[in-house]
C-alpha cells in the first residue's frame, strides 16, 4: 500500500479575536492590565482535530460553509500557514492554484513574470522556453500585449496567464481555490478540460468550492467542514448532500425568525 | 537548524531571482539606471566631503582627520568613500528589511518557499549594489593614490562580517515590522544613530583622543559597527586595522546578532503568517 500523498493529523490553527488594535506604551506602563483593549480578546480556532488522508490519483472536494476555514485548510496543505496543533505532511511537490496573480510583479512585463514566476515554481529555464507560447496562447494574450508591463493587463489577463502558467507545472499534487470562478464562459471551460487533462494522469487534486457542479464534474471524494470541525469525510456526493442539508435547515430557521418578527 | 539552512540554500536560485528581479525593476523605471547607483554614493560623499572635509577643517594636528595627516595617501576623500559605501549597502538594506515580508506578502500566501530568501534577497540585493559602486573607489583609488597591500585582505572578512550583521538585522525587523508597525520609522532614526555612532565619516582616533569618559570609549569600542567599518577603512589605511580585542567584539557581535535575528524569525514566523 502506496504512502498516503497527503496527511493531516489533528490539524489546528487559532487566530487571536476581537484584537482591535495594539496597545499603546503609555497604557502598557501606566494603566497596566486596567485598560488593555485587548482584554476581550480570545482565540478562535479556526480548525481543530482535521484529520485525514489522501491518496494518490484521489481528487478531494472541500465543502462548507464562508468562513469554515476551507481556505484556511487548504493554505495550511500548501504549507503557507502553519498549524498551532498537528501536523500535515506532503508527499511530493505541490502546484497552488491559491490566488494566481501571485508573484506577478506590476512593473515587469508579462514575459518577464512568466518567467520570473514560472521559476520560482520550480521550472527549469528549457521547460519555460518550451511552453511560452503555449502558455501565452492559452492565456488568449494578444501578442503586442505580452512585452507589456503586467501594470497596464485588464484583471482577466493577469489571471488568465496566471492559470495558463501554472497549470503547466508537472507537480503531483495540486491544490485549487475557487479560481475556477474566474473568467468568461469560455475560459473557464478551457480551464476545465486542462485540469481534466491533468487529472488523467494520476495526479492529486485538493479542491475548495461552492460549485456543485464543478465539484461533482471532478472529485470523488469530499470533506465537509463545519464551524472548524470536519464533519465527513466520504464521497462528494454524501458531502454535498450533508452540506445542503444544513445548508436548508439554516435557510429555514431564518425563515422562520423572520416570520415571527414580521407576524 | 540545519535542516533550514539547507532548505535556503536549496532555494538559492530563487533568491538569485529575486535579486535580479529587484535589480531590474529598479533600473528599468528610471532614464539613468545604473548611473544612479554611481551618482547617489557619489552626491552623498559629495555633501559630507563638503561639510566635514571643508567647512569643518579642525586646527592643526588633526587636520582634514585622515589617519596619517593631511599627506596620507589618499586623504580625507577616499577615507570617507571607503567607510561610506559599504555603510550605504548597510543602512540600504535597513530601510528596505522592513518592508521585506510585507511586499512579497502574495508570494509567501501562496508559495512554499523558506520565507528567510526574502531578508536574505534584500541582503543581496543591496550587497551586489554595493558591489557596483566599487569603479567609484577604485576611480578615487587612482587619482588620490590610495595605497594597499597585504591589508587588502581585511576586505574580506570585512564583507563577510557586514554581512552576518546586516542579515540578523533584517531577520529581526522584517518579521518584527509586520506585526508592530513602528519598526519601520524607528528605523529611520536608527540608521541615522548607527551611522554617527561608527567611525564612518570621521576615524576612531578621534574619538579615543577625546576627552570623553573612559567607559564611554570602551561601549563605544564594543559596537560591533566600528570594528567592521575599521577594517573597511583598514584596506587603505593599515593604522585603522582593529586591535584583538575590537576584532573579537566584532567577529562575536556579528554572529550574536545573526543568531538573535534568525531565532526571532523562527519565533514569529506563525504569528507572522497569519498576520499577512
Amino acid at each position: 500500500m502506496a504512502q498516503p500523498v497527503i496527511e493531516a493529523k489533528g490539524l489546528g490553527v487559532k487566530f487571536a479575536m476581537n484584537r482591535r488594535r495594539k496597545r499603546s506604551i503609555r497604557e502598557m506602563f501606566i494603566h497596566g492590565t486596567k485598560r488593555d483593549p485587548n482584554k476581550a480578546a480570545s482565540d478562535f480556532w479556526a480548525l481543530r482535530n482535521v484529520s485525514f488522508e489522501v491518496a494518490k490519483g484521489d481528487c478531494v472536494g472541500i465543502v462548507g460553509k464562508n468562513g469554515t476555514g476551507k481556505s484556511t485548510l487548504l493554505k495550511m496543505i500548501a504549507g503557507v500557514l502553519l498549524p498551532d496543533e498537528g501536523t500535515v505532511t506532503v508527499r511530493g511537490k505541490v502546484a497552488p492554484l491559491l490566488e494566481l496573480r501571485a508573484g506577478f510583479n506590476d512593473q515587469l512585463t508579462g514575459r518577464e513574470n512568466v518567467h520570473l514566476v514560472g521559476s520560482l515554481h520550480g521550472m527549469t529555464p528549457k521547460m519555460l522556453e518550451d511552453r511560452f507560447e503555449e502558455i501565452v496562447d492559452f492565456a488568449e494574450i494578444k501578442p503586442g500585449f505580452i512585452d507589456t508591463p503586467v501594470r497596464h493587463y485588464s484583471s482577466g489577463m493577469k489571471v488568465r496567464l496566471g492559470f495558463a502558467l501554472i497549470s503547466q507545472l508537472e507537480h503531483p499534487i495540486m491544490l485549487v481555490d475557487e479560481v475556477l470562478a474566474v473568467g468568461d464562459k469560455s475560459f473557464r471551460e478551457k480551464c476545465y478540460k486542462a485540469i481534466e487533462k491533468m487529472l488523467e494522469n494520476e495526479r492529486t487534486m485538493v479542491l475548495v468550492s461552492h460549485n456543485e457542479g464543478d465539484l461533482k464534474r471532478f472529485c470523488n471524494r469530499g470533506l465537509y467542514v463545519k464551524q472548524g470541525d470536519l464533519v465527513l469525510d466520504s464521497d462528494i456526493t454524501e458531502a454535498l448532500n450533508a452540506y445542503n442539508v444544513d445548508t436548508k435547515a439554516e435557510i429555514a430557521a431564518r425563515k422562520k425568525k423572520d416570520g415571527g418578527k414580521a407576524a | 537548524m540545519a535542516s533550514r539552512a539547507l532548505a535556503v540554500w536549496q532555494n538559492r536560485k530563487v533568491v538569485g531571482l529575486l535579486v535580479r528581479r529587484d535589480l531590474k525593476v529598479k533600473y528599468q523605471q528610471s532614464i539613468l539606471g545604473y548611473a544612479w547607483s554611481l551618482l547617489e554614493p557619489l552626491a552623498m560623499a559629495s555633501i559630507y566631503f563638503f561639510v566635514f572635509g571643508v567647512l569643518f577643517v579642525p586646527g592643526e594636528g588633526s587636520a582634514r582627520s585622515a589617519p596619517g595627516g593631511p599627506d596620507a595617501p589618499g586623504g580625507y576623500a577616499l577615507f570617507l568613500l571607503s567607510g561610506l559605501l559599504p555603510w550605504l549597502w548597510m543602512s540600504g538594506a535597513l530601510t528596505d528589511a522592513c518592508k521585506a515580508l510585507i511586499t512579497h506578502a502574495k508570494l509567501i500566501t501562496t508559495m512554499k518557499v523558506p520565507r528567510e530568501i526574502f531578508p536574505l534577497a534584500i541582503v543581496q540585493t543591496k550587497f551586489v549594489e554595493y558591489l557596483l559602486t566599487w569603479p567609484i573607489l577604485l576611480v578615487f583609488v587612482f587619482v588620490l593614490g590610495g595605497q594597499t597591500g597585504w591589508s587588502l585582505l581585511w576586505l574580506p572578512l570585512a564583507i563577510v562580517l557586514q554581512f552576518a550583521i546586516t542579515l540578523g538585522f533584517t531577520l529581526l525587523l522584517s518579521c518584527i515590522n509586520v506585526l508592530m508597525r513602528d519598526v519601520e520609522r524607528v528605523i529611520r532614526i536608527l540608521t541615522r544613530v548607527l551611522m554617527y555612532s561608527s567611525p564612518i565619516l570621521y576615524p576612531l582616533s578621534m574619538v579615543l583622543n577625546s576627552g570623553l569618559p573612559d567607559w564611554f570609549k570602551l561601549v563605544y569600542e564594543l559596537n560591533p559597527l566600528v570594528g567592521i567599518f575599521q577594517l573597511h577603512h583598514a584596506v587603505w589605511y593599515p593604522s585603522e586595522a582593529p586591535g584583538t580585542l575590537s576584532l573579537c567584539t566584532t567577529i562575536g557581535g556579528a554572529f550574536l546578532m545573526l543568531l538573535i535575528g534568525y531565532l526571532t524569525f523562527r519565533r514569529l514566523e506563525s504569528a507572522v503568517l497569519k498576520e499577512l
